[in-house]
């Protein structure tokens, strides 16, 4: 190895040889032929490993493996069960094992910290050494939390491996993310863990569509036949949360009391509001058209003034107002559903609840709408789509300003709206109409981002998933979620069988803006540890509870 | 992994009254170590020796070193008895050799037995080389059996298995399984060092896989 600082730590670190390189290509990644005293089985997909080429290391990532034989007599004429000798003489003689690597980064031997990898430009040559990588080669890639910046979060540990894998937070702050995965495979987990990470270090404030009441308060911890409750946000984050709810009845039956109820009147819908529920409300593109003309005649009223007409009223509007009969009939009988949301009301009472997100957002504190009982996708399409869409106008007038003034103190707050079942918001048609594509699609240059959360990333527009910054995938077993997943990604091939290989609980392939290479981790437990490493103070002792509060006051107040 | 322990134990196979307990005598501390032939023809590649006593040469596969200022080294692949007149050829009598002894004694002073080795190499001042010897043995040198500690010197890498396979006028085969056992024995009947000669000969045989078999099945029983 060459001579720079660290370097004595760095050469007997690292770890055992497995194989050697021989053959391969840059664009179709390389294949290495296992060493005969390894395990085929201990290759999983996904695992990491490093090349030591002559000038460069190279981190890769096993991808496949193969069983290859020498000649066909062998396969035709098996060593017996009980022939041992014959057996371990043929292994890695005349059969052997290829194991497929996909070269992520390289780095220069012996660089400088500050040096940091490449992309792969270069490929090591023929019977370099491939060994398993250490803890410091993953902290040189991925970082360590506990940086002075706060950048670093770990999200859990690479396979068969005991350091961390973090995600680089201010990057992921600044591009729209998702989290993909089948149902069941911790999609929540995962958000709640990107969520904590984002809040913790305080890089960006979170907007929250609920839907399932997962994140405010405690959630639900599958495992098996016995369920345990883990922490939300509210309970780890405390003051920094914020529960809004659009069903406090339900919010309160599960002992939680909402910062704030939220009352939608009819006035704040637009008919852009209604245009992305055409799927759900059935509604054909006239009875839009039809909106589009009451809106012409009572402006922000038109809704108030739709339902309030009766049945055989509505005709004799519609020819009033010059519209078709029929289709504004539809619109009427379809829209009176909306009539049946508890949280729609005629007129607010205290004060219009977007302009309190958004106080609490300026203020950096984090906002989780709970939808309770009110689970139905019409209802949390139309909420999500209302607030999202004047949280949008207001972030874009602030960055104007920000334009304007160039003033530090004028630049918005990063905004992260979590989406779940986001497919319904950004497929091809809805990501047209929807202010949630013009987010994914227009990013950052308004300082807000989504963090997209679906079990069926194919049916989200392709557009919107090209842009996406930071994917984290749970398993996917479907041919075309996989694909949807790689839109836009480089260097694929090997992944897809990574990505159908991934464990059904707590692992997940990460790719994308915030890691620098794609990597599969274990991911980090979500218990008490992580709430202690989160700040909670709940379930510490109680004498070093009283401790770090005595600490705290007196850093606040002063020593007396 | 028992097999190998197996064939430790395993007393009465063909070749056990060719190999411990006669090598015990020979390499016994204290006693002498005597010469068990002497070299009557010789060329590079082979020598032909006459043994010290009727039957008494060593065995197929052992490995001999023939005393010199860089002694050779050699393994034997034909081992045969004669007559000493090229002319005449011993009679059948119908008698077991014990009669024979009693009653016609002569007849044995009549009979030689022969060696052939083939030579794998040389010793470079202690140092085993894998390399056939600049200048061959010379005639009427003293070949003697190889201590286990010099057959384990010379055995430690595998490149006299190449020697073997590349000679043509033996039973290739049966030479190598003869000298793998001899080897394996020095080895202690290591597992590993079999696996590897295997891996070896494996390469070296290249597509034989029929061939392999048989050999790695006959040195392990």
């Amino acid at each position: 190895m060459a001579k720079s600082k660290g370097d004595g730590a760095t050469a007997k670190t690292r770890g055992e040889a497995i194989g050697v390189i021989t053959k391969g290509s840059l664009v179709e990644g390389l294949e290495m032929k296992l060493d005969s005293a390894q395990n085929v089985e201990d290759m999983k997909a996904g695992k990491f490993v490093v090349i030591e080429g002559d000038k460069n290391d190279f981190f890769s990532m096993v991808t496949d493996m193969r069983l290859d034989a020498k000649n066909q007599e062998v396969l035709l004429h098996p060593p017996g069960r009980e022939d041992d000798i014959l057996r371990k003489v043929l292994a890695g003689t005349s059969t052997y094992n290829i194991v497929s690597l996909r070269p992520m980064l390289m780095m220069p031997k012996g660089a400088v910290d500050d040096d940091g990898p490449r992309p792969v430009k270069a490929i090591p040559s023929h019977f370099s050494e491939v060994q398993e990588a250490m803890e410091h080669d993953v902290a040189k890639i991925f970082g360590k939390e506990g940086d002075p910046e706060g950048r670093y979060f770990s999200i859990g540990n690479p396979l068969d491996m005991d350091t961390q894998v973090c995600l680089d937070m201010i990057r992921f702050a600044e591009r729209s993310n998702g989290i993909f995965g089948k149902t069941g495979t911790g999609k929540s987990f995962l958000t709640r863990l990107a969520l904590c990470g984002l809040i913790h270090y305080d890089k960006a404030v979170n907007l929250i569509f609920d839907m399932h009441n997962e994140y405010g308060f405690k959630a639900m911890k599958e495992n098996g036949s016995s369920s345990t409750f883990v922490k939300g946000l509210k309970q780890l984050f405390g003051e920094r949360v914020a529960i809004f709810s659009l069903d406090p009845q339900s919010t309160r039956a599960r002992g939680v009391q909402a910062d704030h109820e939220v009352y939608i009147s009819y006035d704040q819908i637009t008919v852009e509001d209604i245009a992305p529920l055409q799927d759900e409300l059935r509604l054909n593109p006239t009875a839009v058209e039809s909106a589009y003309l009451v809106y012409a005649i009572y402006k922000e009223r038109w809704l108030r003034t739709l339902l309030a007409l009766e049945g055989p009223d509505v005709e004799e509007f519609a020819r009033e107002i010059g519209a078709h009969a029929g289709s504004l009939v539809a619109l009427h009988r379809k829209l009176k559903r909306l009539e049946n949301f508890p949280f729609m009301v005629s007129k607010v009472t205290d004060g219009d609840v977007v302009d309190r997100i958004m106080e609490y957002l300026d203020k950096g504190i984090n906002v989780v709408l709970e939808f309770g009982q009110q689970t139905s996708m019409l209802c949390y399409l139309l909420v999500a789509n209302i607030i999202a869409r004047r949280i949008h106008e207001m972030y874009v007038k602030k960055s104007e300003r920000f334009y304007a003034t160039q003033r530090t103190e004028d630049q918005p707050r990063q905004l992260m709206i979590t989406i779940e079942e986001a497919h319904k918001f950004l497929n091809p048609t809805a990501a047209k109409q929807t202010i949630f594509g013009t987010i994914a699609r227009e990013m950052r240059k308004y300082y807000v981002s989504l963090l997209v959360v679906d079990q069926r990333p194919s049916s989200i527009d392709d557009e919107v998933l090209s842009q996406i910054g930071t994917r984290i995938t749970a398993l996917l077993n479907d041919e075309k979620d996989i694909q949807a997943v790689l839109t836009g990604v480089s260097g694929t091939e090997g992944l897809r069988s990574v990505l159908a290989s991934l464990d059904s609980k707590q692992q997940a392939l990460i790719l994308g803006h915030a890691v620098p290479m794609p990597v599969v981790v274990k991911t980090r437990d979500y218990d008490t540890q992580f709430y202690k490493d989160m700040g909670c103070l709940d379930d510490l002792p109680e004498a070093e509870r009283k401790a770090k509060i005595d600490k705290g006051t007196v850093a606040l107040y002063g020593d007396n | 992994m028992t097999r190998v322990e197996n064939v430790k134990e395993r007393k009465p196979s063909p070749l056990s009254r060719f190999m411990p307990d006669e090598m015990a005598k020979r390499d016994g501390a204290g006693a002498e170590r005597t010469y068990v032939g002497e070299v009557v023809e010789s060329s590079t590649t082979e020598l032909i020796a006459e043994a010290r006593e009727l039957h008494g040469g060593p065995s197929f596969g052992e490995f001999i070193r023939i005393e010199a200022d860089l002694p050779v080294l050699g393994i034997i692949f034909n081992v045969f008895t004669h007559s000493i007149e090229p002319n005449r050829r011993p009679t059948a009598y119908g008698k077991t050799e014990e009669e024979l002894r009693l009653e016609q004694p002569q007849i044995f002073e009549l009979l030689r037995t022969e060696f052939q080795a083939l030579i794998i190499g040389y010793l470079d001042g202690g140092a085993p080389v894998q390399i056939l010897p600049p200048q061959p043995a010379r005639i009427h040198s003293f070949v003697h059996l190889c201590t286990d500690e010099e057959v384990r010197a010379f055995t430690g890498n595998d490149d006299y298995l190449r020697r073997i396979l590349n000679t043509s006028k033996v039973p290739t085969d049966e030479l190598l399984i003869a000298v793998l056992r001899h080897t394996l024995r020095a080895h202690e009947h290591s597992r590993d060092y079999l696996v590897r000669m295997g891996k070896e000969l494996s390469r070296l045989m290249g597509d034989d896989y029929d061939r392999l078999s048989s050999v790695i099945r006959r040195v392990a029983n």
